[in-house]
């Protein structure tokens, strides 16, 4: 018996769901229709001006497959109540526009992952620049600690001189990682990475001026360091002064777009307050490494009057060496020769020039100079002299003796 | 033999200047004036409607007069293939149908649909009728200029 009532109760279902689907359709106002068709399809053309993740492109797009499911039974009707559209047309045109949105949102997605990789990257390179600071303080209290024990205190420089080339080997990685980044960024992106990095609690902007200050206080700071040392900043400056002319204006459009010509100022600011730190210590550190190798140079407080000290100590001595040609200008030849191959040239060669603390145009100068300066210290050998009195006395004596012959 | 040649060709003549009055004539058959889709309108302070799409407009006060209201706020009109208009609004006991003719509607047939008033009326364009669907009471109607079908 159950077996006969339930299909009779299912097809009775039946029955009545084609009954009331006809009732629906009987009732219904194509007016309505269309005007129901247009609600939804303004709803979905607002929801893809709206939308702002993947997430929602994938919902519109089942919605606008959806609208085009429950209407496409009426698209003769529809064709007419939209005309000069069409139905078809305007689905094509959702799902044309929510392409656009999706590649928007592709890219803006795409910029905040930028974002957040940036902002990681920076809060690993503040932490690192921090360590690097504080190892440098540390180091140079122990230093002040240390001053009377010679031994120890010749260490912890060198271990100080260690941090500082580190900490500039890791300022350059940095500086080359925003070069590749930021030198060839068109306007677009850049744009779009100043938009988006207003939400960035650091920015490599904040990063610079960082870095800079504490190249400041190490410069400014009473550190047993020496001319090498100080040659190694300048030129360690001058990479930081042309990567910042290279990229400076972007990252100041980029990370303070509110105020770039501010922000720009404040760098180069910062460059000129750390090239004048390093400059209090440099020429008289140049000057004490000169001295403390027997070359008295006049003083200089310049490149250009450095090379013009260079240049007067050589040429004085060229002269002096052919006035006087003895001992004491060869030992000083050599002494100045040695000193300037061996140490100036071959340790400082590059930071001199890279620092534009000399020119390679100066070194070459002094160098041709040093070859004028070692023929002019060399003693003249009296040699020559000897032989042409012996000469002398020979023919002398072969006169005499021909002049008594004949006589 | 003279005058019944004189009688034919007088009526000849006759013949040519009858044709030559009654002009040249041309009428095209079977023109489908049908909208696909009624206009539903609002009418303004002085009772006018503006079918911007299908270009009629008409006051509507004759027929307010008719079914003694005062004011609508839409009506519903749509056109059948034989070019009439049916009008019709929430409130009326009746459709009416006009016939369109030199800047007038002139009144077809007025069909009573019900007594206590029709509540969501609806046309619709079904198969050369008209269908009229009261959405609240899901009645339906077929109608065309002649009344219900």
């Amino acid at each position: 018996m159950k077996k006969v009532m339930k299909p009779t109760i299912s097809t009775l279902a039946a029955l009545l769901m084609i009954f009331a689907g006809t009732t629906v359709f009987a009732q219904q106002s194509d007016y309505q229709v269309q005007q129901d068709y247009r609600a939804e399809y303004s709803e979905i053309s607002q929801d893809i001006d709206s939308a702002v993740s993947s997430d929602d492109v994938s919902q519109i797009s089942d919605a606008i497959n959806q609208l085009e499911a429950e209407y496409s039974g009426y698209e003769e009707l529809l064709n007419a109540a939209l005309y000069p559209e069409t139905f078809q047309g305007q689905i094509s045109d959702l799902r044309e526009s929510l392409s656009g949105t999706e590649n928007n949102i592709v890219a803006v997605e795409e910029l905040n992952e930028r974002i957040a990789q940036l902002q990681s990257e920076m809060e690993d390179l503040r932490n690192q620049i921090v360590q690097m600071d504080e190892e440098a303080s540390a180091l140079r209290q122990r230093m002040d600690r240390s001053a009377s024990n010679e031994r120890r205190l010749s260490a912890l420089v060198t271990q100080y001189r260690q941090n500082i080339e580190a900490r500039d080997a890791f300022v350059n990685d940095f500086l080359e990682n925003l070069l590749s980044k930021y030198q060839s960024m068109d306007v677009q992106t850049q744009s779009d990475m100043a938009e988006a990095s207003e939400s960035m609690d650091d920015n490599p902007l904040a990063l610079i001026q960082t870095v800079l200050s504490e190249y400041i206080n190490q410069a400014d700071q009473e550190s047993n360091l020496t001319a090498p040392d100080y040659i190694r900043m300048r030129a360690q400056h001058a990479y930081f002064g042309d990567v910042w002319d290279s990229i400076g204006e972007r990252l100041a459009n980029t990370y303070a777009s509110e105020s770039p010509v501010q922000a720009r100022q404040e760098i180069t600011d910062l460059l000129s307050t750390w090239e004048a730190s390093i400059n209090n210590k440099l020429w008289n550190s140049i000057s004490t490494d000169f001295n403390q190798n027997g070359i008295e140079l006049p003083s200089f407080s310049s490149s250009d009057e450095f090379a013009t000290a260079l240049n007067t100590f050589v040429d004085n001595s060229i002269e002096t060496a052919a006035e006087q040609n003895d001992q004491a200008d060869l030992d000083l030849f050599q002494s100045f020769s040695d000193y300037w191959n061996n140490t100036v040239k071959a340790d400082w060669g590059e930071y001199l020039v890279n620092g534009d603390v000399l020119t390679q145009g100066d070194i070459a100068e002094v160098d041709v100079k040093l070859g004028d300066w070692a023929r002019n210290a060399e003693p003249v050998s009296n040699l020559m002299f000897i032989l042409f009195l012996i000469s002398l006395a020979v023919i002398l004596g072969l006169i005499v003796l021909l002049v008594t012959k004949k006589s | 033999m003279a005058k019944p040649k004189l009688l034919t060709l007088s009526m000849c003549v006759a013949l040519l200047f009858g044709a030559a009055a009654c002009g040249p004539s041309l009428v095209l058959q079977g023109v489908d004036y049908a909208q696909p889709i009624e206009s539903v309108l609002s009418p303004n302070s002085n009772a006018e409607v503006h079918d911007q799409r299908y270009a009629v407009k008409f006051n509507l006060s004759p027929v307010l007069e008719e079914e003694g209201v005062s004011s609508v706020d839409q009506v519903r009109l749509i056109r059948n293939s034989a070019g009439y208009y049916f009008l019709t609004a929430a409130g009326f006991n009746n459709v009416y149908v006009f016939a369109p003719d030199e800047s007038e509607l002139s009144l077809e047939t007025k069909i009573n649909i019900t007594g206590s008033g029709l509540q969501q009326p609806a046309f619709n364009q079904r198969n050369g009728q008209i269908e009229l669907v009261d959405m609240a009471t899901g009645d339906t109607y077929n109608l065309d200029q002649n009344g219900r079908r």
